[in-house]
């Protein structure tokens, strides 16, 4: 590997600058959010937040209740009551006219997408061993015929198959629900789950799975309890690749999910990004909507950021 | 029972799962992709048989050439964009020194925000009237001295508004795989241009590029094939407009099959946007193996 021993402070100085301008939008959003209103509506913006609020996060990640809770302010035990008629009245006005303008907040809408995307992280870890494991050990018939055709989907992007997809899901029942999304999600995740993990298993030794079956083990046990734990690099692989299939997903919950009570986070903050003309949008919420959007994310990369890469990496370098 | 057929029945179980996925959500939605296009398909009642007249009628629109022709100049203006930033990243960061580590995690991080979550940050930098970007661009001299300055107006500049955020969401990935690529260049070939007195840029431009011809295949393949399908990020800053300037081919075929109900020229494009990947990844990996 080459050396830039007389000029590594033109090394640090560039990479410094770059730093600066890949942070940049992210350390933007952050400090937007935190803003408050004035500060932040303006045309002289201020390059750090002067006064601090997290309002707009306790605005969006309870948007439902909030009409409500402000006119409770101050108000008498004997109003409460009311108001909880009142919420129960408009949540059934909601329900009713079907209307797709934003009734939940952030909080629902994250708790969604947690939910489609640890189906989908579990549904894959699940589909991708046992295929994985099948076409490692087993003298199966047109194994490679086999192997190749399950990651043909890297090939033809799902979106240019949406008009079937979609009949096939009107068709299946599967509209509008976490399962046909976590479906969804797990196809595509098809290809590089299997491929890391035959490649996770195939460095194991097979000698070691038939000592485990002259001993009497039964085939779940030994991919539980032998191979699983040799496998782990593998397995971490394909969790984080499935969060990031799940988590970041626009166009399939976009067009597949109509209830507002089942909106994914993306389309939430899509929700908040039009709700009004450009002049009027609501930034502060947009911003700090990005924010909760990016930290489950960025807790994983900072966590596992080694699989992220090896993902990448491992499925662009070919046997 | 034999055991070598009881292992194939194991095995083939085992699998299973995988290959019905499979069918169902990609193998059978890809034929009937092909079939629905060769369909007209109404609201309600029986789909006709029509042979290729989805197609016939799609090339006569002209939308399809117009939504065709962005996405070609968006591919073409934003592949070259990446690609510098990548190549000279990588380049940058394939030395061991204190920091390599750090500097090679914070240009990937914007790899691993959503799409749609970079869009909507990107749309707020971009705000006409409180976007920093527009502030900086205004305080170097752009755009009206007391007016507003907007980068939607025009579909040429919201074009390359886009592919800024692309290339700052995007260039990580490709900076990982070109660094994959440039680690497996062996160490005597830079030995040697040592030895024989070579520059650096000769270096880069003699052995370093040559010798990483297969990332840079897959780097371009990745590029062209993720904007030929383009769709968030124009459908969340630009909503295709102004005046449908910048309406990409995937843009059209969703709004075609969602907002219009036409599923038949809905998929005949969706088939039209896959033949376009298949010839374009053919002839990229048949340019790249020539060289060899």
């Amino acid at each position: 590997m080459k050396k830039y021993s007389g000029d590594w402070y033109w090394y640090y100085a560039i990479n410094s600058v770059l730093v600066i301008l890949i942070l940049f939008p992210i350390y933007w959003t952050f400090i937007s959010s935190v803003k408050k209103p004035d500060e932040l509506i303006t045309s002289e913006p201020t390059f750090y937040p002067h006064t601090w609020t997290w309002q707009y996060y306790d605005r969006i990640w309870n948007y439902d209740t909030d009409s409500i809770r402000t006119n409770t302010w101050g108000e008498t035990s004997e109003d409460e009551e009311n108001n909880k008629n009142k919420e129960k009245e408009s949540s059934k006005i909601h329900k009713t006219t079907g209307s797709v303008t934003q009734t939940i907040g952030i909080d629902d809408a994250f708790t969604n997408s947690a939910i489609v995307s640890v189906g989908t992280i579990i549904f894959s870890i699940i589909v991708s061993t046992f295929a994985g494991y099948g076409l490692t050990f087993f003298r199966i018939p047109f194994k490679e015929v086999l192997f190749i055709l399950l990651i043909t989907p890297i090939l033809v992007p799902a979106i240019s198959l949406i008009i079937p997809i979609y009949k096939l899901l009107k068709g299946l029942g599967l509209t509008d629900s976490y399962l046909g999304l976590i479906f969804l999600h797990t196809t595509a995740m098809l290809p590089i789950g299997i491929f890391m993990m035959r490649n996770a298993f195939s460095s194991i030794p097979n000698s070691l799975r038939e000592v485990a079956l002259l001993e009497g083990t039964s085939e779940l046990r030994i991919i539980g309890n032998v191979m699983l734990p040799l496998a782990i690099p593998g397995l971490l692989t394909v969790m984080v690749f499935a969060m990031y299939t799940s988590w970041n997903d626009y166009v399939l919950a976009f067009l597949f999910i109509n209830s507002p009570e089942k909106t994914m986070l993306n389309i939430a903050l899509a929700k908040i990004a039009l709700g009004g003309s450009q002049f009027e949008m609501k930034w502060g919420s947009l911003t700090a909507g990005s924010m909760i959007s990016f930290i489950p994310i960025i807790i994983f990369y900072t966590l596992l950021q080694r699989y992220f890469v090896r993902g990448i990496t491992g499925s662009a370098v070919k046997e | 029972m034999s055991r070598l057929r009881r292992e194939q029945i194991v095995g083939l179980l085992m699998t299973l799962p995988a290959l019905l996925l499979l069918s169902i959500f990609f193998l059978y939605p890809l034929f009937n992709s092909f079939w629905m296009s060769l369909h007209k398909w109404p609201l309600f009642g029986k789909p006709k048989w029509i042979g290729l007249d989805n197609y016939v009628w799609m090339i006569n629109d002209e939308r399809f050439w117009q939504c065709l022709k962005f996405t070609l100049v968006y591919t073409i203006t934003v592949t070259p964009m990446l690609f510098i930033v990548a190549i000279g990243t990588a380049l940058l960061c394939n030395v061991k020194t204190w920091g390599t580590t750090f500097f090679r995690s914070i240009y990937f991080l914007p790899v691993v925000m959503s799409f749609a979550t970079a869009s909507f940050v990107w749309l707020w930098l971009y705000s006409e009237w409180y976007g920093v970007i527009i502030f900086l661009l205004k305080a170097i001299g752009f755009g009206p001295e007391d007016g507003q300055l907007s980068v939607w107006t025009d579909g040429w500049t919201a074009m390359w508004a886009v592919n800024t955020m692309v290339t700052w969401k995007f260039a990580g990935i490709q900076m990982i795989i070109l660094i994959a690529g440039l680690q497996s260049i062996r160490d005597d070939y830079y030995e040697a241009s040592r030895l024989m007195g070579a520059s650096r840029f000769q270096t880069i431009w003699n052995i370093t590029l040559p010798l990483l011809r297969p990332s840079i295949a897959l780097a371009l393949i990745l590029s062209i094939a993720g904007s030929i399908q383009a769709y968030e990020q124009f459908q969340i800053m630009t909503r295709g407009g102004p005046m449908n300037e910048t309406k990409t081919l995937v843009m059209l075929t969703i709004g075609m099959g969602f907002d219009y109900f036409k599923l038949g020229p809905a998929a005949a494009l969706g088939v039209i946007i896959m033949s376009i990947l298949f010839v374009i990844t053919l002839i990229q990996l048949r340019l790249f193996r020539k060289a060899y």
